[in-house]
């Protein structure tokens, strides 16, 4: 489910045609964040080469050259999009309507203190660059909410 | 005269698809809001023939935002924007007043057509 988002919202939003599978990203990479705040108590991180997104955005914004500022609008806007879809998706799946926070974005990894990973999806392109989709839940006993496994995990 | 339309979306990489998407057409962008605050201060100055609005965005989210509007200028032709494309949001925006919804990310197909569908609603 998550995998076939994904692949769809890189590919509509990117050109990027995305492999599952590889290594995750190395130590030059960024991460964007959401928390679902109603309907489902976890959250969702992107973490990517830092050449991968800045490819990413490129084809996006159809610039040769991109800023940080750019780097990080795109990154925001791109995992907005693809966490409506995944909200969308768990709607038909449970009717249970979800709402996510603004998505946060950051240089290197991002690891919040109160959840632990639940399971990462690595993506690579055609460059052999990653990527890392992580669905985390909370650390202490409240995970009745979180949002269905991933059948496909890494 | 070109069609004037509010810009509320808190990711630039928005803003700039749509100035790319309605170049050349009868829609100009007459103001652009990165809040929902900012986007109801604006309204009545720029009086806009219709606004197109994010849901999700820093303090007040779009749908209040629209809400607040609507109480103040019930004419006003509002369509929401958002990657929350499913029945729940569809209603809750319907409910409130919106004229369409449109799915991120789009074309400019769709965009058309849903400007298009907000301006032929009374």
């Amino acid at each position: 489910m998550l995998d076939a988002a994904v692949r769809e919202v890189t590919e509509s939003t990117t050109g990027l045609t995305l492999s599952q599978g590889g290594e995750p990203p190395d130590e030059s990479s960024c991460t964007v964040h959401i928390s679902f705040k109603k309907g489902f108590r976890s959250s969702l991180s992107m973490r990517a080469d830092t050449a991968m997104l800045t490819r990413m955005a490129k084809n996006a914004i159809r610039e040769e050259q991109v800023t940080p500022q750019d780097l990080e609008d795109f990154a925001k806007e791109y995992f907005n999009v693809l966490c409506g879809r995944v909200a969308g998706i768990l709607y038909k799946l449970t009717k249970k309507p979800s709402r996510f926070s603004v998505p946060t974005f950051q240089w290197g990894q991002f690891e919040p203190e109160d959840q632990r990973q639940q399971f990462a999806l690595n993506y690579s392109d055609d460059q052999s660059r990653s990527a890392q989709l992580i669905h985390l839940v909370p650390k202490s006993g409240q995970e009745q909410e979180h949002a269905p496994e991933e059948t496909n995990k890494t | 005269m070109g069609k004037r339309i509010m810009v509320v979306d808190d990711s630039r990489m928005v803003k700039l698809r749509m100035e790319d998407l309605l170049a050349e057409t009868e829609y100009e962008i007459a103001a652009y809001c990165r809040s929902g605050e900012e986007a109801v201060e604006q309204y009545g100055q720029v009086l806009p023939d219709v606004v197109t609005m994010d849901i999700i965005m820093p303090g007040m989210d779009g749908l209040e935002a629209s809400q607040a509007i609507l109480e103040e200028h019930p004419e006003a032709k509002i369509i929401m924007v958002s990657s929350l494309a499913y029945d729940d949001t569809f209603e809750e925006a319907k409910s409130i007043g919106a004229k369409a919804f449109l799915d991120k990310p789009f074309e400019k197909e769709q965009l058309l057509a849903a400007l298009d569908q907000a301006l032929a609603e009374g």
